[in-house]
């Protein structure tokens, strides 16, 4: 059984001009101990996403499960037994951190909100655990944000996260802030405790080849829909939406005996406010019919385990 | 010809809290129509380069310690004030990274682009306004849209005013500074396809300063990778990215994500990034070098460029024995 599944999430946002789609008629489901990536442009409704998941912001509608229990609306005591087992790291580990707390006292926190450790020893042998798990030195204990380089500042972030031993992660561009190489550090990281702890994670980002590297599927979202979702190789080998295409070959890849074939998308993502009905990526997309522009289409399995939204799916790719 | 060659160049800036030495004698040229990508990771020194380069770097607290930059022959830091704006803009032109702080916000997009050619060009206002309607449809933006103000576009449509502001009078030498960070991959994959046609068509050298490997295979032909303020590894793309030898310049190859090859684990660099302000000794790169500790000399010399093949100059104490084998294969005295 998938230990998370969403059936038909939406989320809108009120604006003066009329209700904002962030995130419109998304389904998907995770397995214990795998991978998500979600992937898109800016804007397009990951990261309105990733935080419905976590209760961050109610959704619209739709409904949320995880581990068969509906947790859609949970409050309360459901509410906060869900904190615990659903956990979020943040993307700017320059602002999601209290400027004003030690690490000591931000690792801590979660610790002491939950009630996992009582007393003042058992919390601060635990935080020293947890640095230790996420490869912080001891020294940097009474350290503030600050004093940190982002790499380390992320890890502050990882093992906050940890610290009530959540089942599962939504990590919304943990990496998009830092240098390649503490990067890499960060991602070796995130998989190994993924190995050691059977962790199950959303790993939202707009970095492909970072994606690529962690996920074992993919969902592509393009304004607020799901365009695209299947296994992470087969995404990479054989897209079959228009946008997915696009979005591949503009990808920089850093070797020069890569001969691309250049397919160039024209335009700019179309405004999420009141969008028109029909396909959101019509208005860019080069094999747009009249019907693109009239019905919105729904995911369909055009390959076992292939989820595409595209009326012209079978057309575009011979299938 | 070389359009621009900079001789061991020093720039530091005098804090209260002590020296940072942000660029350490480093060295390049860019050659006529050539394109030279400076990759490296934040606060190696690329972005002061390029403010070097124009002059912008407010003295002090900055200060250019040694070193010159000859631009077509001429030393930039002899330049007096009055030869310095006339050079910035129409010889040298700079594209900044965030297209959402770089342009005035109280003018029309049409205003920002005229006021270049009318500051370098004797012409009317008529003129002036006629060769940038031709800068806005180069860069395809309705001509319709000049009257707009800068927050009426989107960013990758902001990032193509500064490129027609930046190439309005047909400079001899563009610097792009991380032109495409701030964009998203398929609005980077315009921008990029747009700079580097242009490029062509006005026969513009650029330095392009970028984090990005995949974004300098792209668009350079040659590569030079900063650390620490200092140029570690530098030649033609092919030498950088086939005859990879710094242990650095390594490292960051190991660090990305492959999107064609499956790896099950990064091999990144330990370690992090020293401060500016406190420099290791030897080696800048030594603490976090896999190779160091077989070599006493990486902690107390600090190594020069050696040059392992024709162009292409390492600055790694392994390099030397290389470099001195390969000079007996070629008959060549030691």
């Amino acid at each position: 059984m998938a230990q998370l599944e969403v059936k038909h999430l939406m989320k809108y946002f009120k604006t003066p001009v009329g209700p904002l789609h962030a995130v419109d008629d998304v389904s998907f489901s995770i397995d214990s101990g795998k991978t998500l990536g979600v992937v898109g442009e800016s804007g397009c409704g990951k990261s309105t996403l990733g935080r419905a998941v976590l209760g961050l912001n109610e959704a619209t509608g739709g409904q949320i499960l995880f581990e068969g229990k509906d947790i859609t609306h949970a409050k309360g005591v459901l509410s906060k037994e869900m904190k615990r087992q659903i956990q979020i790291i943040f993307q700017d580990p320059y602002s999601s951190l209290d400027a004003r707390m030690s690490v000591q006292q931000l690792i801590a926190e979660p610790l002491t909100a939950t009630g996992i450790c009582k007393g003042k020893a058992a919390v601060q042998k635990r935080v020293a655990e947890l640095m230790d798990t996420v490869g912080l030195a001891s020294r940097y204990m009474l350290s503030y944000p600050h004093e940190l380089d982002g790499g380390r500042r992320q890890r502050i972030g990882i093992a906050r996260a940890l610290a009530v031993e959540p089942k599962f992660i939504v990590c919304d561009e943990p990496v998009s802030a830092l240098d390649v190489s503490i990067q890499a550090q960060i991602l070796n990281l995130m998989s190994d405790l993924q190995e050691e702890r059977g962790l199950t994670y959303i790993f939202i980002t707009h970095n492909l080849s970072v994606v690529k590297h962690i996920s074992d599927d993919i969902m592509v979202m393009y304004c607020g829909c799901l365009t695209e979702k299947c296994e992470c190789d087969e995404l990479f080998r054989a897209p079959l939406h228009p946008y997915t295409k696009g979005l591949l070959s503009a990808i920089p890849e850093p070797s020069i005996h890569v001969e691309r074939k250049r397919n160039l998308l024209e335009g700019e993502i179309s405004s999420p406010i009141n969008p028109a009905p029909g396909c959101r990526f019509s208005s860019r997309c080069p094999y747009a019919g009249d019907i693109c522009r009239e019905r919105f289409p729904a995911p369909q399995e055009a390959c076992p385990n292939h989820f595409v939204a595209c009326h012209f799916v079978n057309e575009i790719n011979g299938l | 010809m070389e359009i621009l060659n900079i001789k061991d160049l020093k720039i530091s800036f005098n804090t209260d809290t002590g020296v940072v030495e942000a660029v350490n004698g480093i060295s390049l040229s860019v050659g006529e129509g050539e394109s030279l990508g400076l990759v490296g990771e934040t606060g190696a020194g690329k972005t002061t380069t390029a403010l070097g380069i124009l002059r912008l770097i407010q003295c002090p607290p900055g200060e250019f310690v040694k070193g010159e930059i000859f631009y077509k022959g001429q030393d930039i830091l002899k330049m007096k004030d009055q030869e310095l704006r006339d050079m910035r803009g129409a010889e040298i032109s700079m594209i900044f990274q965030d297209p959402m702080s770089a342009l005035n916000p109280v003018m029309t997009i049409g205003e920002q682009i005229s006021e270049v050619i009318l500051h370098h060009q004797k012409c009317t206002k008529e003129e002036a306004e006629r060769q940038m309607l031709a800068m806005l449809e180069q860069v395809r933006i309705p001509a319709e849209r000049a009257g707009e103000y800068p927050y009426q576009f989107s960013g990758g449509m902001k990032q193509r005013v500064i490129i027609a502001i930046a190439l309005a009078c047909h400079p001899k030498l563009l610097i792009a500074d991380e032109p495409t960070t701030a964009l998203d991959v398929t609005i980077q994959a315009q921008v990029l396809e747009m700079i580097n046609a242009l490029k062509r068509t006005n026969h513009t050298s650029m330095l392009l300063i970028t984090h990005d490997l995949g974004v300098v295979a792209e668009s350079c032909e040659k590569v030079a990778i900063m650390y620490a303020g200092e140029i570690v590894e530098s030649g033609s793309v092919a030498d950088i990215f086939d005859a990879t030898a710094h242990p650095y310049t390594k490292g960051l190859f190991n660090s990305i994500p492959s999107i064609s090859k499956k790896m099950d684990r990064l091999k990144p660099i330990e370690g992090m990034m020293p401060d500016p302000g406190n420099l290791p000794t030897g080696c800048k790169f030594h603490p976090r070098c896999p190779f160091a500790s077989d070599l006493e000399t990486c902690a107390a010399e600090e190594p020069i460029a050696y040059e392992v093949t024709p162009g292409h100059f390492v600055r790694c104490h392994r390099c030397r024995s290389w470099v001195e084998e390969l000079k007996v294969e070629r008959g060549v005295g030691v």
